[in-house]
C-alpha cells in the first residue's frame, strides 16, 4: 500500500495485522499525537482495529473469492480528507466573517448548530467509507481474513435479536452461492438460519418444486473457522465445522449430500490467486 | 410485531439484490429516484420503518452498506483515458457520500398519543366525536344521507351567510387548547383587484386567513419591482377592542396569488370581529366569533386495520393519484426513456407485501395483494412483483377511481376556478389531528388546504416523492357519488403545525354542492359532511 512516498507491504500472519515497515507503531502514535503526521500505513492498522468487531464488513465484504470488488489504492487517496479539494483536518471549511453566536437571533443559532451537526455526520460517514474503502483495497485474501475475524467477535457470545439479522444476512450471503455449486440449487431457495448449542447444525432438504427449499442452521462460527479459510466446498463437500485447525492440514466435518451423516475429512491447502486459499480432501 | 423478522428480511433482500448483475445506477428523469436494487431496498426500508418493525436508524445503516457494497462493485474495469473511474461508476465524492445520502429519508409514523380510540377535538363549541345516529340535516339543506360509502353515520351542520359588505363568518368554531378556526367567506375589493378570505386559523403558530390575490389590472403608475405583487404593506385591520394590526403574505401565484395572510401581532384568542382595511380607504367586517354555532361534525368510527393493510391502502392511494396525470398511452411513448413515476410506484410492491409478512404486521391471508394485484392490472402497471392472485372485489372507492381512470377522455373541464372554505376541526386519529381549511379549483386541479399537529418533526417526502410519512388516508365523496382520492404536495412547518396541501384527484366540479371527507387511520376513520359554497369564482 502507499505510505509515505512510497510503497510497503502489509502482512497477515497467524490472526494478526503486521507492518514489517513500521516496528514501532506505538512510538509512531505518539509522534502523530504530538502533531506529527501518521503514516498510511498506520492509519490502515487503526481502521483494521476500529473495524474488527463491525458487522457492516460483512455486509459490504466480498461473499466469495469470485466476488470482484474494484477498489484501488488510488480510490482511496482520493476520498481521504485533505485531497482533491475537499476540507482538510482543520475543520469546517468558513465562509465570511464569523459572528459571534450571542449576536444570532434564536433561528439563526439554532440554524447554525444544525448545520454543524449535520457537518460532523458527514464528515464521521465520510471517515467511515474511506476506512471501508482502504481496508478493500487490500483485496480479497485481507478482505475474508477480516470478515473471519468480525465473525470470530460475535461467535464467543450469543447472538441477540440486535446482532441476529446481520450475521444470518451474512450466512446466508455466503452460503448460497456456495450451494448452488454443491448441489445446483438457487440462492434463493436456501434458508438459514443460526444454530445455537452443542453440535455443528443442521442441513434439510424440504418441500416439492417451486416451495423446495434447503434449511441450513449453522452456528456464527462458521463464517471464521470455514468460510474466512476458504474452507467452505471442498472435495465436492459441504464442510460445516472444523474439527482440528492447522496450516496446511486440517481436518474437518463435512456433508456429501443434504441429509447425508457428516464426515471426517483431512484436507490439504495452498495459497492461490489473490490470497485466496484452495483446499483439497 | 416481530422486528427481528422485519430487519432480516430487509437485509437477505440485500444479499440477493448483491446477487444479481449490477447494471449501471439510473436516475429516474422524473423525480430522480434510483432504480435496480436500490429502489426496492428504498420501498422496503420505506415501509417497514413508516410501521415501526425497523428503527430509522438501523434502515439507514443497512441501506448505506448496501449502496457502499453496490457501489465498490458496479461495473470495475477502467478504459483507457478514463482514469480510476470508469463509466456507470460513482465517483469518490458520491462513494463518500453514500452514508448521508439516505439520512433523513425513513420516517415512522407518529405514535398514538392515547391508546384505542380516536379523541374527538376538544372546545365546548364542538361537539365533535360522537357517533350521531341517522342522518342529520343541516341548516345549509344539506341531505343527511346514511352511509356514505358503506358504514357510519354521517351528521352535517352548516352556518348561515348573510349578504352585504358586512359579510358574517361561516361555520366554526374553538377547537383543542384554545385554537379558533372559522369558515369565512368574505370578499374585499380594493381599488385593484379583490381579496377573497376563504377560512381563518388561530393556533400556537399565530393567526392567519387563506386567502385568494386577484389582481384585475396592472398598476398605473408600475409599482417597480412588484409588478403584480398584491399591495399587501397597503393593508391593515382593527379588530373590536382597537387593537391594529399588518399583515404579512406566504404563497404563491399560479396563477392568482393564493396563501396565508398573517396578522401582527398576534391578535387575543376572542376577538369577535376585525374590519379589513383596504388602500385608498374602505373597510370590510369580517367576524370572527367564536360563539358562533358550530358547525360540520366529525362522526367517528373504530376500526381494526393491520398496520400492513393501512399501508398497503396508502400505496393504492398513491396509485391511484399518480395514474391519471401518466395515462397509458404516454407510459407507452415515455417507456424507452424511464419507466415513469407509476412504474416507480409500483416497483417492489411484491417486496413491501413479503416484508410486511415477516414482520407480522400483514397477514398471509389479507385480500389486500390481491386487491393490489387488481388495482395494478386496471391501470395497466406490470412490474410489481405482487404474487396474489388479482382479487375479484374492489373497495368502491377504488373502483370510482378506476371508472374515472378508464374512461376514454377523462372530463376534468368542469373543475373551474373557485374556492370555498371549510374551516373543520377534525378528530385525533392515529395521534395526528387535522384541520380542513378551504378547498380551491385552479387550472382545472382541486386543492385541500389543511393543517395538521402530531406528525414527527422534519416530515416530509419520501424516498420517491412518496408521502408515506402521512399516515392518514383522506378521500372525498361527492353528492354525486364520485369519489376523489387526495396525497399531499406540499408541506410547510411553523411551530410544530403542518401546513398541507392535499391535491384531489380527480377534481371536483364547481356544480359540487357537498362532499364528505373521510379521514382513515389505523385505528379509527372519520366522516363529516360538508356543505360547499364557491363563495368565490374569479
Amino acid at each position: 500500500m502507499p505510505c509515505g512516498g512510497g510503497r510497503h507491504p502489509v502482512r497477515w500472519e497467524a490472526g494478526s495485522l503486521l507492518l514489517p515497515e513500521h516496528p514501532d507503531v506505538e512510538g509512531e502514535l505518539v509522534l502523530a499525537a504530538l502533531g506529527g503526521e501518521k503514516a498510511g500505513c498506520v492509519e490502515l492498522a487503526e481502521a483494521w482495529q476500529r473495524h474488527g468487531a463491525d458487522l457492516s464488513v460483512l455486509a459490504i465484504g466480498p461473499r466469495h473469492a469470485a466476488d470482484e470488488i474494484a477498489v484501488s489504492w488510488d480510490d482511496v487517496v482520493t476520498t481521504w480528507p485533505g485531497s482533491a479539494g475537499q476540507p482538510g483536518r482543520g475543520g469546517p471549511a468558513q465562509h465570511g466573517p464569523m459572528r459571534r453566536p450571542a449576536a444570532m437571533p434564536a433561528s439563526m443559532a439554532a440554524l447554525s448548530a444544525r448545520r454543524q451537526q449535520m457537518q460532523q455526520e458527514h464528515e464521521r460517514a465520510q471517515r467511515r467509507t474511506n476506512d471501508m474503502l482502504s481496508l478493500l483495497a487490500l483485496g480479497y485474501g485481507f478482505q475474508a481474513r477480516l470478515g473471519g475475524q468480525v465473525a470470530a467477535a460475535y461467535a464467543a457470545e450469543q447472538a441477540d435479536e440486535r446482532t441476529r439479522p446481520a450475521l444470518v444476512a451474512a450466512i446466508s450471503g455466503r452460503l448460497a452461492p456456495v450451494v448452488e455449486d454443491w448441489i445446483g440449487l438457487d440462492p434463493g431457495q436456501v434458508v438459514v438460519s443460526l444454530h445455537t448449542g452443542p453440535g455443528w447444525g443442521s442441513v434439510e432438504m424440504t418441500g416439492r418444486g417451486e416451495e423446495r427449499r434447503l434449511r441450513v442452521a449453522l452456528p456464527t462460527g462458521w463464517l471464521a473457522r470455514v468460510w474466512a479459510c476458504g474452507l467452505a466446498l471442498t472435495g465436492r463437500h459441504l464442510v460445516v465445522a472444523v474439527q482440528r485447525a492447522g496450516w496446511p492440514d486440517a481436518r474437518v466435518l463435512a456433508l456429501r449430500a443434504p441429509g447425508a451423516e457428516p464426515v471426517e475429512l483431512d484436507v490439504h491447502g495452498a495459497t492461490g490467486p489473490g490470497d485466496a486459499t484452495r483446499w483439497e480432501a | 410485531m416481530n422486528r427481528e423478522g422485519a430487519e432480516t428480511y430487509l437485509r437477505l433482500l440485500g444479499e440477493s439484490e448483491l446477487r444479481e448483475p449490477l447494471a449501471p445506477e439510473v436516475r429516474q428523469p422524473w423525480s430522480g429516484a434510483r432504480s435496480g436494487g436500490m429502489a426496492r431496498m428504498m420501498a422496503v426500508a420505506t415501509a417497514l420503518t413508516a410501521v415501526g418493525a425497523v428503527d430509522t436508524e438501523a434502515a439507514e445503516d443497512i441501506l448505506a452498506d448496501f449502496d457502499l457494497a453496490v457501489s465498490v462493485r458496479r461495473t470495475g474495469r477502467p478504459q483507457p483515458g478514463q482514469g480510476a473511474w470508469p463509466a456507470g461508476r460513482p465517483g469518490p465524492a458520491r462513494l463518500a457520500a453514500g452514508r448521508t445520502l439516505v439520512r433523513g429519508v425513513l420516517r415512522a409514523w407518529p405514535a398514538r398519543s392515547t391508546p384505542g380510540a380516536a379523541r374527538p377535538p376538544g372546545g365546548a363549541q364542538v361537539p365533535g366525536g360522537a357517533q350521531v345516529p341517522g342522518g342529520a340535516q343541516g341548516a345549509g339543506g344539506a341531505q343527511g344521507a346514511g352511509g356514505a360509502g358503506g358504514g357510519g353515520d354521517v351528521a352535517a351542520g352548516g352556518g348561515e351567510r348573510s349578504a352585504g359588505r358586512e359579510q358574517a363568518g361561516g361555520a366554526g368554531g374553538a377547537a383543542a387548547g384554545g385554537e379558533r378556526f372559522v369558515s369565512v367567506g368574505v370578499t374585499v375589493p380594493f381599488g385593484h383587484g379583490e381579496l377573497y378570505l376563504i377560512s381563518f386559523a388561530h393556533t400556537r403558530s399565530g393567526a392567519r386567513f387563506t386567502v385568494v390575490w386577484r389582481m384585475r389590472d396592472p398598476y398605473s403608475p408600475p409599482r417597480p419591482g412588484h409588478a403584480r405583487m398584491p399591495p399587501v404593506d397597503e393593508f391593515s385591520a382593527i379588530d373590536d377592542r382597537g387593537g391594529r394590526y399588518r399583515f404579512q403574505f406566504a404563497g404563491r401565484d399560479n396563477p392568482e396569488w393564493t396563501g396565508r395572510l398573517s396578522l401582527h401581532p398576534e391578535p387575543p384568542d376572542d376577538i369577535r370581529w376585525i374590519d379589513i382595511c383596504v388602500p385608498g380607504g374602505g373597510e370590510t367586517r369580517v367576524s370572527l366569533d367564536p360563539a358562533a354555532p358550530g358547525g360540520a361534525v366529525a362522526v367517528v368510527r373504530e376500526v381494526t386495520v393491520s398496520p400492513g393493510e393501512h399501508l398497503l391502502s396508502l400505496l393504492a392511494v398513491r396509485l391511484l393519484t399518480i395514474a391519471p396525470e401518466f395515462p397509458h398511452d404516454l407510459r407507452l411513448q415515455l417507456a424507452a426513456v424511464s419507466p415513469g413515476p407509476l412504474s416507480n410506484a409500483a416497483a417492489g410492491l411484491g417486496d413491501v407485501i413479503a416484508a410486511l409478512e415477516a414482520a407480522d404486521v400483514l397477514s398471509p391471508l389479507s385480500p389486500l395483494p390481491g386487491r393490489l394485484a387488481a388495482l395494478c392490472a386496471g391501470l395497466r402497471v406490470s412490474g410489481h412483483g405482487i404474487t396474489a392472485p388479482p382479487a375479484r372485489d374492489l373497495p368502491e372507492p377504488w373502483l370510482s377511481m378506476l371508472a374515472h381512470y378508464q374512461r376514454r377522455r377523462p372530463d376534468d373541464s368542469s373543475a373551474r376556478d373557485g374556492s370555498a372554505p371549510m374551516a373543520v376541526d377534525l378528530p385525533e386519529l392515529d395521534g395526528v389531528r387535522l384541520t380542513l381549511l378551504a378547498l380551491g379549483n385552479s387550472e382545472g386541479s382541486t386543492m385541500m388546504s389543511v393543517l395538521a399537529t402530531g406528525l414527527g418533526p422534519d416530515t416530509g417526502r419520501g424516498s420517491s416523492g412518496a408521502d408515506m410519512h402521512f399516515p392518514l388516508s383522506i378521500w372525498v365523496r361527492d353528492n354525486g357519488g364520485r369519489w376523489h382520492a387526495t396525497r399531499p404536495s406540499g408541506w410547510n412547518l411553523a411551530d410544530g403545525e403542518y401546513a398541507i396541501t392535499l391535491h384531489m384527484v380527480p377534481p371536483l366540479a364547481r356544480s359540487t354542492s357537498w362532499i364528505d371527507v373521510l379521514a382513515a387511520g389505523r385505528t379509527a376513520e372519520a366522516r363529516v359532511r360538508l356543505p360547499l359554497d364557491w363563495g368565490y369564482s374569479p
